[in-house]
């Protein structure tokens, strides 16, 4: 090869290697940035952190997505493990269940390979379960350590807007406090994290981090997450 | 005649004519009439006495307008003025009898649920006695009522009122608020009876909808919202989320508290098969710090201690310089109204409602409230009733 030839070689070589690192610069964020959308497995549980409307929120758009879930405002650990079915527990005053998931795929005892936790705080909704914000607070913290110790894929919704938010201390940072920070997977509403709060958290833990303009939103991004 | 004698009727002929000077508008207001004109939707127009026969002839007896759809399907029963100083809900529902047709399923309207409060007034507070909404033929007037019955109706109040089946101990005045008298009883106090009727309408008729129109404070969190038990709240939800994302307004869900008795969202639901919502939008009005009761107030929502209470974030909407203008309030419950409909009759085909005509949320907000009364002047006589 003459000394000509081989320098266009190697000067071909050398674009097609600037050219690749260039797309892959544009196109390939780093890891644990908005945008990314995790692929996460059923059987799915859907819980709540705080006792607010925002659990329905969740199911609705998990029903809209459709997508089959099981759901419980309150479970106990125990729960949890049971896996699919929730051990067969029924609704009672402050306590709902509801099991949607599909038994011919996933039979009851499956294990729940990822938990939804819708994050706000009602004073309404943990009066009429009976609980105070301490023993919420508490309850959230034992399934949290639980899901990690089974390596759960957590997902962490907040759709409750700035209504969900508060001053720091108040009942609904509690609940953010006790679950963001353990998510691997954020999605939240553009105006619940108008002050940022949600994108520091996921730049410290890395967990991706998606922004909707409205709750309904999340419809798209989960059907995408788990199909 | 002495002096004393002659002071004495001085003072008597005084006081006759002070009470005639107050006593005589009130009485004009009692019987005053609004005309309705029943649109190309209504296929009847009942009492609410055919379903509790002890209101008949009584001023709590009531116009229930009934819509019926050419194919069967679901039924709904909507009302307002349940709080009759509340008046978003009476216009919303006033217009959707004026300018609804179903096309599917049947609607049981009563715009006037609590007509006595219709046709009660709050003079301590100052309340006008009416209000007039401009129209393109005019005004319309309304009288602007009162959040109980009048004692007129139903009197004495007891000192604490026994909420029935229950027994929870209510405010001596909630026996006249047809907010706390539900489920009722036939042989209860009027408002019970009233509240019983329509159980019985519901019952009866196997209603699969109840939405009650309300207004609330904007220094109250439970504004802007759908209140639902839980057999509602999915529904509830998804017709949260979608106006707000769709159709640019504030709404939540507040789910209904178990151990509060005596409200429609929440014994229509434990009494019967009906699934209930309550809607309430903002009425700036009935904040207790504002300037004077006007109608301009009633109308536009705007006031300067609301307005600096907003800058302190001590309200619980976001409220401005532009106030909550009756056409944002109206269009809220018309939108939120039909989003029920529209995802209960996605998720129960059989018992679908579809329903035509009704104005949404941006088309009041151009267009006014007034733009969907028609004039009853020039209407058929058999199509103009009388609230």
């Amino acid at each position: 090869m003459s000394p000509l030839t081989k320098g266009v070689a190697a000067m071909k070589k050398t674009l097609f290697a600037l050219a690749t690192a260039a797309l892959v610069i544009v196109f390939a964020p780093p890891a644990g940035s908005q945008g990314q959308i995790p692929k996460a497995q059923l059987p799915v549980l859907t819980i709540s952190a705080g006792q607010s409307n925002d659990a329905n929120t969740v199911n609705a758009v998990l029903e809209e997505a459709g997508i089959l879930y099981d759901y419980c405002d309150v479970p106990t650990v125990e729960m949890l493990n049971a896996g699919v079915g929730l051990a067969g527990k029924k609704s009672a005053e402050g306590f709902h269940v509801e099991s949607y998931t599909d038994t011919a795929k996933y039979p009851k005892g499956t294990p729940y390979k990822t938990v939804i936790i819708a994050i706000g705080a009602s004073l309404k909704g943990m009066g009429a379960s009976g609980l105070t914000v301490d023993a919420e607070e508490a309850r959230v913290r034992k399934i949290i350590d639980a899901c990690k110790k089974k390596k759960i894929f957590l997902i962490a919704v907040h759709p409750g807007g700035e209504a969900g938010r508060g001053p720091s201390g108040s009942d609904n940072e509690r609940m953010i406090d006790a679950v963001a920070p353990f998510a691997d997977f954020l999605i939240v509403t553009k105006d619940s994290n108008k002050d940022g709060r949600f994108t520091k958290v996921a730049a410290l833990t890395k967990a991706p981090l998606i922004q909707v303009d409205y709750a309904l939103g999340m419809v798209d991004i989960l059907k995408k997450v788990f199909i | 005649m002495t002096r004393e004698r002659w002071i004495k009727s001085i003072l008597a002929v005084l006081a006759v004519l002070l009470m005639l000077a107050g006593g005589l508008p009130l009485a004009r207001h009692r019987h005053a009439q609004v005309p309705v004109v029943a649109g190309p939707g209504v296929t009847n127009v009942i009492k609410l006495s055919e379903f509790l026969p002890a209101l008949r002839g009584t001023m709590a007896d009531t116009n229930v307008y009934v819509l019926e759809g050419q194919e069967p399907g679901g039924k709904v029963l909507v009302m307002a003025n349940t709080h009759a100083n509340e008046p978003a809900g009476l216009l919303a529902a006033l217009i959707m009898i004026e300018n609804a047709v179903v096309e599917k399923g049947t609607l049981y309207m009563i715009p006037e649920f609590n007509a006595s409060a219709g046709r009660n007034t709050k003079p301590g507070d100052g309340y006008p006695l009416y209000f007039d909404i401009p129209t393109e033929w005019g005004h319309k007037r309304f009288r602007m009522g009162n959040r109980d019955a009048s004692p007129l109706e139903q009197w004495p109040d007891p000192d604490v009122y026994i909420h029935y089946p229950d027994r929870q101990s209510l405010s001596f005045n909630d026996v006249r608020n047809t907010n706390r008298t539900w489920p009722g009883r036939p042989d209860g106090p009027r408002m019970e009876q009233v509240t019983f009727a329509a159980m019985e309408l519901m019952r009866k008729n196997k209603v699969n909808i109840a939405i009650d129109m309300h207004g609330a404070e904007t220094m109250f969190p439970v504004t802007n919202c759908i209140v639902a038990p839980i057999k509602s709240s999915k529904i509830a939800t998804l017709v949260s989320m979608t106006v707000k994302a769709m159709e640019g307004f504030d709404n939540h869900v507040e789910p209904s508290p178990q151990n509060f008795r005596g409200l429609s969202h929440r014994e229509i639901g434990d009494f019967s098969d009906t699934l209930p919502f309550l809607l309430e939008a903002p009425i700036p009005f009935l904040d207790q710090p504002t300037g004077p009761k006007t109608t301009q107030l009633l109308l536009d929502g705007k006031d300067a201690f609301l307005l600096s209470l907003s800058k302190k974030k001590k309200l619980f909407v976001p409220y401005d310089e532009n106030g909550w203008p009756m056409e944002k309030r109206v269009g809220q419950h018309c939108s939120v109204t039909l989003e029920i409909l529209k995802q209960y009759s996605k998720k129960n085909p059989e018992t679908a409602v579809r329903v035509r005509g009704v104005p949404k949320y941006a088309g009041l907000v151009k267009n006014g409230v007034g733009h969907y009364f028609h004039d009853p002047s020039k209407a058929e006589k058999k199509s103009v009733f009388y609230e």
